[in-house]
């Protein structure tokens, strides 16, 4: 059984059973029997593959390959490792979630937003299962239409004009980024024989210094914005203000995740060399990234935008963990990536169940509700604690892995990034406490009791929470493998000592890319221009 | 069996906590009432059965590791989710769910007036959970967690009148603090398992010695930053200023929190660490000195406060003071004592005042109180007791616990000896604000206008805990008698693995007794000239020195300062960054790149034939030509 193919063309399929279903009140309710079967099919999916899983294994598992156009080096390859495994999870599970709190209440024009809901899962979907260059880059532009539709057709006042900057932002972004894989396959098929865009054969190629740091540049480009990495993170605000709310808490709880994965699945382990030169610039950009957005988040006016700074720092934090080249501090930021989705998509739904009854969002337009909603009360605190990762919360688990690892190889850097820590108190109490306490301001706070449709939402989330909180090793467990595969190569570029380097990294090149005997070598440096190397 | 007991002490509170929380509606005050109190009495009862159990055996068997499971193992590093049953953390046990027991019952009637009755003791039973976890754990790791979770706690009950912003921004400001204090910690955390590569107890305390070394920069690191979580949580200069402002909670949350044990658990941890404090002598010396300073500080601030309640808090940071000096110096047995009576007649003195203030229907203030000891008999002697206990009075327990510290600091060199003063100094100045505090609200005048509500004597459920504390704190310091006997030491002594052995000499033992005793007799007898013999002497007396009377009520102005120099800057900043590097750098960068590809695009507007011939051909062409120059230039 192709799982992962499934897992990948089953939501796809959802979406395009939407075209079969009629207009009209009978057609809201087959738009949304297929929609939940599409994406509860997924996550059962998605189940059976987590249990079949094999710990051990560090290469991708579950392959399912089929040659599109050999001689292009094209190909249909998808699979899953300890990486994407939580990634594939946690997107199985998020759109499960939004697409039965859709469904309960649906939206104008049902059909197509389900549909396109469905779309974006199976990008994303796609996305952390391709195990190709050409293919990931296929889904991470398709991503981006169903996001584009979604917030262009269902947002909030000004959602053109947000639109079209987050589209063509990331669309520069990702320009480069084709730019950079053609480049790769190019280069490759100059020094191994090959024309390939499978990650994993390009993963041995011995590139030169400069062509790692050259094309890592490109690729690492458009994950920044993507992530988005501080400063390349303009277009995130009025894309979380502007989307519904439903879209804001996927942007943030999912598709962040894409730039995050894309430094760990091809920037790490296919350009060591150059992951080594940009490491730290990134890890300063990624603290300045947790203060600024720690300050901005303290200082929003609205409730989504303090959610979505707060999420500009969380994300710091994540890619920090990834470019201490740590395995410690990767599997943090593996854990943290699936805890901040969790925690973020819960935020995004507590903000969702108070702008019921204060619509224009602003924090102090309320106050007081945790008299009249106690269950409110309650879940709100669960979720702001795991935000601001107090110790005991599921967050703190990703935070401290990820600082423990980050603190061995760069102390500096961890010791400032704990300041962000400080901060995320100080927004996070700022937004539970003025909702919730002091004397009422306004709104009011039955409007805001939880429901049993938010409950629905927010329990499961609250139960995942708990869970990792508790035994966050189910998690971690399942990526060692993987992880020390992943960063051993840029460990090694970075000479990082002996006994950090849990994986032998693979033959360098690959006996089998060697050039015969006879065959032209190519010459490496002579022809390459002297470029300043940062 | 220790162990599935030790579990049993941990989730006891937790599981009342969470059957509270969870039951549907508002439950029977009978029922709260059941699930409040019996759930810590029997986690009691349970630690009562460990302490008699490890009691029985040799003083090497006394620990005992209890597993759940393998928490996380990443890269070499691994953390269980463990206990550790020993001397110290059953002494900590004992007081955490001892006290806490008599504070849930005398809150069953204390919170009777109160609508959120049910809340209450869900978040008691939290805070349990969370302290016991704190003492219980293993390692360092469910250390900080127990750490943060206290905080929680605090945070919760400082803000349980959550519709008073006084009280949230007090709750808010406690947090923050511990947050501070929670980095400290976990800074030190990374140092040790980078340094030792583990976070247990057991091994870090074992190759401490070696894979830190003696004297070295790690090993002052890793004590200072410990220290920091310390200094927050156990409200020291220059992170006590949370403490005072935390008394709007509760007064039962402030004798058991803010009192007798949340707030100690610095005190704990250090002597928890005590390996690591003795590796870093140095950084051992500025514990000492920042615990004596502020036990100085906090006696002066205690003088001039007219909130009874704050009298109290600046009188804890000022006893915690005492601890983490004797700590500093390297005193743990006597640090531990101290803190063992401390939570007896801190505990009593905010139970007793409490009682004052339920029966003024809420009322704090010393300027409303007055001749209370005609109304509220033995709530008075209970007082009496704590204000003897605290002042150092023998034979009560205050003054064993006080002396010992203070004679083993004399003749702990140069330092201790000079601490050992500032701490005589400070137990003068203890015995005076006790006193003016007895004398005001007790004796003296009925206050002008009367009283805010005709006072009444508590019931059984409040009685009856202020009874037993008011045993403890009277007879608590015989635990040990210089020259006759030293159980506690005893006790113990498997836990300070690196103990120093400082011992007091007969002389110091007689020099310091004699001393405190007779600062504090002259201290109470000037409490009795200025607030009892003439009370108008008080009101003149007010006139002078007002410029220090003013920097005393304002308590030195850290808050100010503060608020100047850090919160108000990072406003500032915030809002710099908002106006100006978000709206013009970040988002006009963004701006100016988009703007740019619509302007290409426009400019290419030509190109745009329509035809689909062309478009595929350019395509084609876009990617040869980028494959071309890549693999020429990249080679």
């Amino acid at each position: 059984m192709p799982w992962i193919s499934a897992l990948v063309l089953l939501p796809l399929l959802g979406a395009l059973s939407m075209l079969a279903v009629p207009a009209g009140p009978g057609g809201a309710v087959q738009a949304r029997i297929h929609a939940i079967l599409a994406a509860g099919g997924t996550l059962v999916l998605m189940a059976i593959v987590v249990g079949m899983f094999d710990r051990d294994v560090a290469g991708l598992q579950f392959i399912d390959h089929v040659d599109w156009a050999q001689e292009a080096g094209l190909s249909w390859d998808v699979g899953v490792d300890g990486i994407s495994l939580w990634l594939l999870a946690l997107t199985a599970v998020m759109f499960a979630l939004a697409i039965m709190a859709a469904c309960w209440r649906l939206p104008e024009r049902p059909r197509a937003f389900l549909a396109m809901l469905l779309l974006a899962e199976a990008g994303l979907m796609g996305l952390f299962a391709a195990g190709d260059l050409v293919l990931f880059y296929v889904f991470w532009e398709a991503m981006l239409i169903p996001f584009y539709f979604l917030i262009g057709m269902w947002g909030g006042e000004g959602r053109a004009r947000a639109t079209t900057r987050f589209v063509i932002y990331t669309m520069v972004g990702s320009l480069l980024m084709l730019v950079s894989i053609v480049a790769t396959a190019f280069v490759a098929q100059d020094i191994t024989g090959n024309l390939t865009f499978s990650i994993r054969e390009l993963s041995g190629v011995a590139f030169t210094d400069t062509q790692s740091t050259w094309i890592f540049a490109g690729f690492a480009l458009a994950f920044a914005i993507k992530l988005p990495l501080w400063p390349f993170h303009g277009w995130l605000p009025d894309a979380y203000r502007l989307a519904p709310i439903l879209v804001t808490g996927l942007l943030a709880a999912v598709m962040s995740k894409a730039g995050v994965y894309g430094f760990l699945r091809i920037g790490l382990p296919v350009f060591p060399e150059g992951a080594d030169r940009f490491a730290i610039p990134i890890g300063i950009l990624a603290v300045i990234g947790i203060a600024y957005g720690s300050l901005l988040a303290w200082r929003a006016p609205t409730m989504r935008l303090l959610v979505a700074y707060s999420s500009l720092a969380h994300l710091g934090f994540i890619i920090l963990g990834i470019v201490a080249f740590d395995v410690q501090a990767t599997q943090g930021a593996v854990l943290q990536m699936v805890n901040h989705g969790i925690v973020v998509a819960a935020a995004f739904a507590i903000v969702a169940v108070i702008n019921r009854t204060a619509p224009d969002d602003r924090i102090d337009g309320i106050g007081g509700l945790a008299d009249g909603a106690p269950r409110l009360a309650g879940v709100f605190l669960i979720v702001s604690m795991a935000s601001l990762a107090i110790p005991g919360s599921n967050s703190f688990a990703g935070e401290f892995l990820i600082l423990t690892g980050v603190f061995r190889q760069h102390a500096w850097l961890a010791v400032l990034a704990c300041a962000g820590i400080v901060y995320a108190a100080v927004y996070m109490l700022r937004l539970y406490q003025s909702a919730m306490n002091g004397p009422r301001r306004g709104g009011m706070a039955s409007k805001a009791e939880l429901r049993v449709r938010d409950l629905a939402v927010l329990l499961p989330l609250i139960a995942a929470m708990l869970f990792i909180a508790l035994w966050p090793k189910a998690i971690v467990g399942a990526t060692t493998a993987s992880i020390e595969r992943a960063v051993a190569p840029a460990q090694v570029a970075a000479d990082r000592p002996e006994d950090q380097i849990r994986a032998t990294v693979e033959a360098d090149p690959p006996p089998e890319a060697l050039p015969l005997p006879g065959d032209p070598v190519p010459e490496t440096t002579t022809t390459t221009p002297a470029e300043p190397t940062p | 069996m220790i162990s599935v007991l030790a579990w049993l002490v941990l989730g006891l509170p937790l599981l009342g906590c969470v059957i509270l929380s969870l039951w549907p509606g508002e439950p029977d005050r009978r029922i709260t009432r059941v699930i409040g109190v019996g759930f810590p009495a029997a986690a009691f009862v349970l630690t009562a059965i460990i302490f008699v159990t490890l009691l029985g055996r040799d003083a090497e068997d006394r620990l005992e590791i209890a597993t759940l499971w393998n928490w996380v193992q990443s890269d070499g590093l691994s953390i269980d989710l463990a206990l550790q049953i020993d001397p110290l953390s059953v002494l900590m046990m004992l007081v955490v769910t001892g006290v806490g027991s008599l504070i849930v019952l005398y809150s069953t009637e204390y919170m009777e007036h109160d609508r959120d009755y049910r809340r209450f003791f869900a978040e008691m039973g939290f805070f349990l959970f969370a302290m016991l976890l704190l003492v219980e754990a293993a390692n360092f790791f469910f250390l900080i967690v127990g750490w943060g979770l206290v905080g929680l706690a605090s945070y919760l009950l400082i803000g349980y009148y959550y519709d008073r912003p006084s009280a949230v921004a007090a709750a808010k400001k406690a947090f923050v603090v511990n947050v501070i204090g929670d980095i400290g910690m976990v800074i030190a955390a990374f140092i040790l398992v980078r340094e030792l590569g583990t976070l247990d107890y057991g091994e870090v305390f074992a190759t401490a010695p070696e894979g830190l070394g003696a004297e070295t920069g790690v090993a002052t690191a890793v004590a200072l930053l410990l220290f920091v979580g310390a200094a927050a949580k156990s409200a020291q200069i220059p992170l006590h200023t949370w403490l005072p402002d935390a008394m709007e909670g509760p007064t039962p949350v402030s004798a058991l929190i803010h009192a007798a044990t949340m707030v100690t658990a610095g005190v704990y941890m250090i002597v928890r660490c005590n390996v690591l404090y003795e590796l870093a002598p140095y950084a051992g010396d500025l514990v000492a000195i920042v615990g004596a300073a502020t036990l100085l500080m906090a006696a002066t601030i205690a003088l001039v406060q007219v909130d009874i309640k704050r009298v109290l808090a600046w009188s804890t940071v000022s006893q915690i003071g005492y601890m983490i000096m004797g700590a500093g110096l390297g005193a743990y047995d006597s640090s531990m004592f101290h803190f063992l009576t401390h939570a007896f007649f801190k505990a009593l003195l905010f139970l007793a005042v409490g009682i004052a203030i339920h029966a003024l229907a809420g009322e704090q203030s010393l300027d409303r109180m007055g001749g209370l000891r005609r109304h509220l008999r033995l709530t008075h002697a209970a007082v009496l007791v704590g204000c003897l206990s605290i002042a150092g009075i023998p034979p009560f327990s205050g003054f064993f616990s006080k002396d010992e510290i203070l004679a083993t600091a004399l003749d702990a060199g140069t330092l201790g000896t000079v601490l050992a003063i500032v701490g005589l100094v400070g137990a003068g100045l203890t015995a005076f604000y006790m006193f003016r505090l007895f004398f005001r609200a007790f004796w003296g005048p009925e206050p002008e206008g009367g009283y805010a509500h005709a006072p009444h004597n508590p019931g059984m459920a409040m009685s009856a805990p202020v009874a037993v504390l008011a045993v403890l704190a009277a007879v608590g310091g015989l635990l040990q008698i210089p020259g006759v006997w030293h159980p506690l030491k005893d006790w113990l002594e498997p836990t300070l693995l690196a103990d120093p052995g400082l011992e007091a000499t007969t002389g110091g033992e007689l020099i310091v007794s004699i001393v405190s005793v007779a600062l504090a007799i002259v201290a109470i007898g000037l409490a009795y000239w200025i607030f009892v013999a003439d009370p108008e002497r008080r009101l003149r007396l007010a006139g002078a020195a007002t410029g220090t009377r003013a920097l005393l009520t304002d308590q030195y102005r850290f808050d100010e300062v503060y608020e100047e120099a850090l919160i108000q800057p990072g406003r500032d900043l915030g809002d710099t960054l908002t106006n100006g590097v978000e709206r013009y750098g970040v988002q006009g960068t963004m701006e100016g790149v988009v703007r740019g590809v619509i302007d290409t695009g426009r400019g290419l507007r030509v190109v745009q034939s329509g035809l689909v011939r062309g478009y595929v051909f350019a395509m084609v062409a876009g990617v040869v030509a980028v494959g071309v120059i890549f693999s020429l230039v990249m080679r």
